[in-house]
């Protein structure tokens, strides 16, 4: 009896491991599994997938936001890295560049994705999924707003007046908008809704790097009367700002449909009191764009191209919109009417999506990053040191001349 | 016969001593097997690796694929004004954070050299800053420097004054970072220093004071002697982290504004991560090092100087 004992333990010893074996392991890389409530969402989307393919197992590769660039392009290069990244624009372009991503054709062959598949089309050949589309627009505090008597704003002037008129009133901060160097990459992201706004394109109908301009100095000069003006409280980080606004100490801010969705979410503020309305700018503004896309370097490129055929199905869609909120998804996904009416932000964000313009500099978006700091060292040097946004803009286009 | 078997007798012992001392001396090797391997692995071979990328294009993604350029990067490198502006704040970053970090841990352990109670608390306390992490340490002064609702305004408010821009403004913000930089570094000073003070004979002092020289001369012809290896010896310590410290900086201002606090290593960063130029970052790098090299020549020409003195 013992020794039947011995025997089977033995054997369900040496089966259990065959099985772990058998199945397929999936690393996905994502900064946003570290989203204190949309990680755990999103991740339990992904995971759904395992019902459908019991052979597969996914597992997460988490990755600070500040620090996902750099740590998923280091193992990119170095030949290792998740399976699967989901990435900014600007990462995947990059390692769509090296020749680090694997070709999607068969993946979307037959799917009807809407327009946010455009980027992930590099010289033909489609090389990501559209994750999400983050788009910009203007968000308040209702309570603090009509509280104040002030109105929604509509351009940079009725803006200030607006969160000074919140500030006198309600003794909260007035308008959040990132605006230090340190926070670089999201700075500079953020930065292009004023410069798409005031009409900048960075490029000239040849292609050629057009930093600048009337409209780039127009631009940097309506950041720098809101910078003086002393309605941003000067010194908070982004992460700071979204606490804040969240504990109900801000007025008006500037955010995407996934960092309200964060707001909105799981704190002292309720969903009903956050309202958003467009950008207080002439021209439409930016959005940020994440894709999916397949390493190079994976040992399982088949396995990962099901799942992504899988996350761009109706099912995965469906399961991707009650995660995403009103951002824009691969496919036409509506909101949810119960979603729509718990969250009276979200239409704007969905109509601005319409319009809404990428953070990438057309024909330049694997320099995008390097073009853009010199841009923002010149918005600095307006903003501290009170040069003239022409002659600030004239230092940036001679830097970026000389590196291209 | 008889002389075989003698020159066998004789030949064995001898045989048993050269084995004994094969031994003997391949022993040291196997212990420092294993450090010189360390240090191979993870210091020499990147180091080299770096030296090599520095005369090369290579991009951050695709590494393998690199191209020998010769100077090009140095060429490049020695055309831009960011570059004489990072090595400028370097310099100058890190002369200033041995001079205030050293002299700071220096005056602390001589107060704290001297008997009073509590000493032991105040020691822990003082030591605090060391301990903590850098990154740690980083974001709690981003709080204390905010402008609007830091520690540090609040005190300056509340005495009446304009609130200060601490890391917001090219005049503050070099200031500032060196502010948590001495923070950081004048405990670890303090208690290297405490300990070389510990060691100065007490009946060599004792001999002085009954030379009546007064405590400035005791601390100028005994003290100061005993202790300059140790002082020298911390300060190069400093000197040498501080052109290669990275965190503090990048976490406090990220190298703004306007790159007022962009040091060489924070340039790297943003070479080799933003523009994927990993030759031209192992070009900085190299700078650095170099930078640090110099340092450790100087502080070794010091102590030969005070060698040849002491022979004298």
């Amino acid at each position: 009896m013992k020794k039947q004992f011995l025997l089977s333990a033995a054997l369900v010893a040496l089966a259990l491991p065959a099985q772990a074996e058998d199945k397929v392991k999936l690393v996905i890389s994502n900064s946003q599994w570290l989203d204190a409530l949309r990680g755990e969402q999103l991740w339990a989307v992904v995971k759904a997938y395992e019902k459908v393919a019991p052979n597969v197992v996914l597992e997460q590769e988490a990755i600070p936001s500040k620090d996902y660039a750099d740590r998923i392009m280091t193992e990119f290069g170095a030949g290792q890295g998740p399976d699967l990244a989901i990435m900014q624009e600007g990462v995947f372009y990059a390692l769509a560049d090296a020749g680090m991503l694997v070709d999607l054709a068969d993946v979307t062959e037959g799917v009807a994705l809407n327009d946010t598949i455009d980027n992930a089309i590099v010289d033909d050949v489609t090389l990501g999924v559209p994750w999400q589309r983050a788009v910009y627009a203007m968000i308040y505090n209702k309570e603090l707003v009509d509280q104040a008597g002030a109105s929604v704003p509509t351009d940079v002037e009725g803006l200030i007046a607006s969160a000074k008129q919140v500030q006198e009133k309600t003794g909260a901060i007035g308008f959040t908008a990132r605006h230090q160097i340190n926070d670089f990459s999201g700075w500079s992201m953020d930065f292009q809704n004023w410069a798409y706004g005031y009409g900048v394109h960075w490029v000239d109908d040849e292609g050629e790097l057009t930093i600048n301009t009337p409209e780039a100095a127009a631009a940097i000069a309506a950041f720098k009367e809101v910078y003086d003006s002393g309605i941003i409280p000067i010194g908070d980080d982004m992460p700071t700002q979204r606490t804040r606004f969240k504990e109900k100490q801000v007025g008006f801010s500037m955010d995407n449909s996934g960092g309200t969705l964060n707001i909105a979410s799981g704190g002292a503020m309720q969903s009903a009191n956050v309202m958003a309305s467009p950008l207080p700018f002439p021209n439409p503004a930016a959005h940020q764009q994440m894709f999916i896309s397949i390493s190079a370097n994976s040992d399982h490129p088949e396995e990962a191209a099901a799942f992504l055929k899988w996350l761009i199905s109706p099912e995965g869609q469906a399961l991707m919109r009650d995660a995403s909120g009103p951002d824009a998804l691969a496919t036409d996904v509506p909101v949810t009417e119960e979603f729509a009416t718990v969250n009276p932000w979200a239409q704007t964000f969905a109509d601005l999506a319409k319009s809404s313009r990428s953070t990438l500099i057309p024909g330049h978006e694997v320099e995008t990053n390097q073009i853009m700091r010199p841009v923002m060292q010149a918005v600095e040097d307006v903003l501290i040191r009170g040069t003239a946004p022409a002659d600030a803009l004239a230092v940036a286009q001679g830097k970026i001349d000389s590196m291209f | 016969m008889t002389d075989i078997s003698t020159g066998a007798a004789r030949s064995l012992p001898q045989r048993a001593r050269k084995s004994r001392f094969s031994a003997k001396a391949v022993l040291p090797y196997i212990f420092i097997l294993p450090p010189v391997m360390y240090l191979a692995v993870f210091m020499f071979w990147p180091l080299a690796r770096q030296i090599y990328l520095s005369f090369t294009k290579t991009r951050l993604i695709n590494p393998s694929r690199s191209q020998f350029i010769g100077l090009d990067n140095y060429d490049r490198l020695l055309a831009s004004p960011d570059f004489y502006s990072a090595l400028h704040i370097t310099v100058v970053y890190s002369v200033m954070a041995v001079v205030l970090g050293v002299a700071l841990g220096t005056i602390a352990a001589l107060a704290l050299n001297r008997p009073f109670p509590g000493r032991t608390i105040v020691r822990a306390v003082l030591l605090f800053g060391w301990a903590v992490p850098n990154v740690a340490a980083s974001l709690v002064w981003l709080w204390i420097f905010n402008e609007r609702s830091g520690v540090l305004n609040r005190i300056v408010t509340g005495l009446g004054l304009d609130s200060v821009p601490w890391l917001t403004t090219t005049h503050m913000a070099l200031p500032s970072v060196l502010l948590v930089t001495v923070w950081q570094v004048a405990p670890f000073v303090m208690l290297v220093m405490l300990a070389a003070l510990q060691s100065v004979p007490e009946e060599v002092r004792e001999a002085a004071r009954i030379d009546n020289a007064d405590k400035l001369n005791i601390f100028r012809a005994v003290t100061l002697p005993h202790v300059m290896p140790t002082l020298q010896l911390v300060s190069l310590l400093v000197a040498v982290w501080s052109i290669r410290r990275f965190d503090i900086i990048y976490l406090l201002t990220g190298g703004g504004p306007i790159g007022s606090t962009s040091t060489l290593i924070v340039k790297l960063r943003q070479t080799a991560f933003e523009n994927h130029d990993l030759g031209l970052a192992s070009a900085y790098g190299v700078i650095g090092l170099i930078l640090a090299l110099s340092v450790a020549t100087i502080h070794a020409l010091f102590n030969r100087h005070r060698a040849k003195r002491s022979m004298q």
